[in-house]
């Protein structure tokens, strides 16, 4: 979704101001998923030192990175197809 | 990052300058930290760094090892030609040694490294292959068999130095 212009035509502060706001959540939530389940996933329960090891941190980049492209694909399938449920 | 609320403000972060803010938000980390972080992430950097370790522990020991192993030949030489020839003897023996030590450090960081970018894993299995790897490149001109026993000395010996190292846990 495009960020829309500040006010565009037809909408008030209020809702722009909902707007946001629904965004914002959306991307805290889906910033607090990620870290979840790639932390879940990636790091060993057995804490041996404080640092991130370099498997962690390709691990890491892989999981984000595959975590953002399904997100964009559910995305893009659930604005445009909008299938009957 | 947790803070207390006795922290005292970092400078430049929180910026209000009437009121003393004690409680700072979740500071992530600049541009510069994460890039001095991403250098030693690099294999190339970090196999350098262990090939320079490397070389100098081995000039260390070869410096030791040819001290103690020259014989001293009083009848030959006088004491400035025994102390030379035992000098160059000495200086031969660490160059090789060195050598040797730095080749096997980078040979052996960089192969854990790249081991373990591809695996995406911390593994005791990374330290196996990498020191396989750099035994049997070391012994490598003994033909096959001499490299299979490298690396499998070698593999077992670095395994055991890693579990030496980690028996915290």
């Amino acid at each position: 979704m495009a960020t829309p212009n500040p006010f565009p035509a037809g909408i008030s502060k209020e809702q722009a101001f909902s707007m946001a706001q629904t965004e914002m959540e959306y991307r805290v939530e889906l910033f607090n998923k990620l870290a979840q389940t790639c932390f879940s996933k990636c790091v060993d329960k057995r804490y041996k030192e404080a640092e991130l090891n370099m498997g962690d941190n390709s691990c890491i980049d892989r999981c984000v990175s595959k975590y953002w492209q399904v997100n964009g694909m559910v995305g893009q399938l659930l604005s445009a197809g909008k299938p009957p449920m | 990052m947790f803070n207390d609320s006795s922290a005292e403000p970092a400078a430049g972060s929180s910026g209000s300058n009437e009121n003393v803010t004690k409680i700072e938000p979740i500071r992530m980390p600049t541009i510069e930290e994460m890039r001095a972080q991403e250098v030693w992430n690099n294999c190339a950097v970090k196999s350098v760094a262990s090939g320079v370790m490397g070389g100098g522990l081995g000039l260390m020991m070869g410096l030791f090892m040819g001290a103690l192993d020259n014989p001293i030949m009083h009848d030959t030489m006088t004491g400035r030609q025994q102390f030379v020839y035992t000098a160059k003897q000495m200086g031969q023996r660490s160059w090789s040694s060195c050598k040797t030590f730095a080749v096997m450090g980078l040979v052996y960081s960089a192969a854990e490294c790249i081991v373990e970018k591809a695996r995406a894993k911390h593994d005791i299995i990374n330290t196996a292959v990498a020191g396989c790897v750099t035994g049997g490149t070391m012994s490598a001109r003994g033909g096959p068999k001499a490299a299979c026993m490298g690396c499998v000395g070698f593999a077992t010996f670095s395994v055991l130095i890693e579990k030496f190292f980690d028996r915290h846990t």
